[in-house]
């Protein structure tokens, strides 16, 4: 009898949860897949069942190909420049030195900032004539780049303003990692005689590596949304060498209000997400469980 | 008090109140709720309503001021679902003719409403459904007309005449960038989407081009539009370098620093600064012009904003005496005087004050009065979109003029056909 009025409760004290799922993530969800299937225009309306048509129209359409393969160069570059330069920072700061207190707020001023004001901040400094980038080279006798306006450079550049704003939060994740290492296994390294290389293979990445993890996935599923910078710096040119998933779908979707097409995309997109999520989550767990 | 003039009393509120009555219920009441634009077109719309809320202190007003794209999505999901959200919507003329055949905005002639009769036509035409023959469904609020501006100065030290054609550009640009130190010849807005589209239809529509004809048929594959996107392309030859992506901020910069000879767009709101000490190196040396020909006479672009009134609106009367009150002449003029809003009234180009204060306004006037609008069709911010996608590719050489007027022409076909 117990035993039933506790699960009662349990589902009781679930079910607020489980409505609000159902109904901001479930439904939501649901209804995508089901607009992927007609031909929908939001203002038009229904205009007929057409199965696997708009995947097949998104799969020959270049300008869809092209923003997928923009999307994942643009998550993997980004999160792993971000993951690298944030554990060196995490390893210089996790040592005391003079002045670490004052850095320390510097180093995370970048990620307070709206995207849209580093955006407009980068775009001024991404300025041909005039940018503090290009005046920079000049000043050391260099040509200045065409950050911006170059479709075999853009998208490095639109890279670089995100590793400028989100390596800060890498660095955090991972110094927080590298402050639970309990300072005996160093100790125990040193008394073993191991070199500062053995000492960072075999007991700092090890032991940050659920961290490692976490920073990676967080910046990956992030990246891989990549839309309000190319929205304030390219809007996805030059060409198409800076389209994104996320612009290909907010064009498709509110400024044609092609529902059925914005639908498949957003499915797929959802799909891959989903798998580097589960690839992600799959190393962290296991990690855990050892 | 006796009951006798108890009675007296009451029958001289009564009196009163029957004499009040009338006019409390003329004076509009309620609650306004306006969607608009940011920038310039929301400082306008603030003023508009705080003159409007002291001549009718029964109403308040509610204004949002959006982004352009914002505007957009928010009007379409509103009024397509019948919200009630807004009484009052400010649109771009290229929308109207999607919201107009949607059904979404009330038909003004049919609410009897007293339009003003001294609308620069051009301007009214973009509210009427269909296009300048039918019932008017939106008012024209701001006279947005795409102008072009050249350094006077730079014209008269290198012997160059005003450009009447766009040949005449080309030849100007090449001349000022070759002979003056440090300027370049033109500036363009390049970046993709409805920037690099809004430059190029000038050059289009001179040479005799066209994008969709009268029946609705993709006509944008020709020779007339293959030469003028040569010609675009030519003038990149002599603009700054990064023009591919430029916007608004970019080319008013190069104009204002005197980066550059001439602009093939620039659009009033932009051209105050221009006079401006503060922020502009080239006072009174710019001067501002409609648009030049080429095989055929000059086509300025409208830009026109519109108001009408929410087909779902819960106030309509009160909506429908803002826009009254917001399109009279005098309005019109008053705005223009304090923030620069480009009028839709004849009236207000015309007088003194305002054309002391912006001495270029007889040419906007000249240029708003001889306007061509977009293409109007419902579906103009896909077909815009494709466009500008094939004018970027061309712009930026990974397609020759032909491949990319052939490819924008098929994909725009493909899409007003799905």
């Amino acid at each position: 009898m117990l035993h039933r009025k506790q699960r009662i409760t349990r589902i009781l004290l679930l079910l607020p949860a489980l409505v609000v799922l159902l109904a901001l993530t479930i439904y939501p969800l649901v209804t995508v897949v089901y607009y992927s299937f007609f031909d929908y225009h939001y203002v038009r309306g229904f205009e007929g069942f057409v199965g696997l048509g708009n995947y097949r129209y998104l799969l020959g359409d270049l300008f869809f190909t092209v923003s997928i393969r923009n999307t994942l160069v643009f998550a993997l570059l980004a999160t792993v420049t971000q993951i690298l330069l944030g554990l060196g920072f995490a390893l210089l700061f996790n040592r005391p030195f003079w002045g670490r207190q004052l850095f320390v707020p510097m180093m995370i001023f970048p990620m307070i900032l709206s995207t849209m004001v580093v955006s407009a901040i980068w775009r001024a400094w991404f300025h041909y004539d005039y940018g503090f980038l290009n005046n920079l080279l000049r000043a050391v006798g260099l040509e200045g780049v065409r950050w911006l306006f170059d479709p075999a450079i853009a998208l490095y550049s639109i890279v670089l303003v995100d590793v400028w704003q989100w390596t800060p939060m890498v660095f955090l994740i991972l110094l927080a990692g590298l402050q639970s290492i309990p300072r005996e296994y160093y100790e125990a390294a040193q008394i073993d005689g191991a070199t500062g290389f053995q000492v960072m293979v075999s007991v700092t990445l090890p032991l940050i590596k659920g961290h490692l993890f976490l920073a990676a996935l967080l910046r990956t599923v992030d990246s891989f949304k990549l839309f309000d910078k190319v929205y304030a710096l390219t809007r996805g040119g030059p060409g198409i060498s800076t389209e994104s998933i996320s612009t290909y779908i907010y064009r498709e979707g509110f400024r044609y209000f092609n529902v059925g097409v914005a639908s498949a995309a957003s499915i797929i997109m959802l799909s891959v997400a989903l798998l580097l999520t589960l690839v992600y989550a799959g190393q962290v767990l296991r990690g855990q469980r050892r | 008090m006796t009951i006798v003039r108890m009675r007296r009393l009451v029958g001289c509120a009564l009196v009163a109140l029957a004499l009040a009555l009338p006019s409390a219920l003329a004076q509009p009441s309620g609650e306004l709720v306006i969607a608009g634009r940011d920038g310039v077109f929301g400082e306008a719309l603030t003023l508009a309503t705080q003159w409007f809320t002291e001549e009718h202190p029964n109403v308040s007003v509610e204004l949002l001021r959006l982004p352009y794209a914002g505007l957009y999505e928010n009007l379409v999901i509103s009024l397509r679902e019948r919200s009630g959200a807004f009484d009052v919507v400010m649109l771009d003329d290229t929308w109207a003719p999607e919201f107009m055949a949607a059904g979404w905005l009330r038909d003004l002639d049919e609410a009897a409403m007293a339009i003003n009769p001294g609308f620069v036509q051009s301007a009214l035409d973009a509210g009427r459904y269909p296009y300048a023959e039918g019932p008017v469904y939106a008012l024209p609020h701001v006279g947005n007309v795409l102008l072009f501006a050249y350094r006077a100065d730079l014209f008269e030290t290198h012997g160059l005449a005003r450009p009447e054609s766009w040949t005449d550009v080309l030849e100007a640009a090449r001349t000022i960038s070759e002979q003056e130190e440090g300027v370049h010849g033109v500036v363009f807005r390049g970046i993709r989407g409805n920037p690099i589209v809004t430059g190029f239809l000038p050059l289009l529509w001179a040479h005799g081009g066209e994008i969709i004809a009268e029946d609705g048929a993709v006509v944008f594959d020709s020779p007339e539009s293959v030469a003028a996107l040569e010609l675009f392309l030519a003038l990149k030859a002599y603009a700054p370098i990064g023009v591919e992506v430029y916007d608004s901020s970019e080319v008013r910069d190069a104009l204002q620093r005197g980066d550059v000879g001439m602009a093939i767009e620039i659009w009033p709101s932009w051209i105050p600064a221009l006079d401006d000490p503060a922020v502009s190196e080239v006072v009174g040396q710019v001067e501002i012009m409609p648009a030049p020909g080429q095989t055929v006479g000059p086509s300025p672009m409208l830009g026109s904003w519109l108001l009408g009134v929410a087909a779902d609106a819960p106030n309509p009367d009160v909506a429908l005496a803002f826009l009254e009150f917001v399109t009279s002449d005098d309005v019109q003029r008053r705005l223009a005087l304090e923030v620069g809003l480009p009028p839709t009234v004849e009236a207000a180009y015309t007088d003194a004050d305002v054309v002391e204060m912006f001495r270029w306004y007889p040419a906007q006037l000249e240029a708003l009065q001889n306007a061509r609008a977009r293409p109007r069709i419902a579906q103009w911010s896909q077909v815009e979109s494709i466009l500008g996608d094939f004018l970027q590719f061309a712009l930026i050489g990974q397609m020759t003029p032909e491949q990319a007027v052939t490819e924008a022409h098929r994909r725009i076909e493909a899409a007003l056909g799905r």
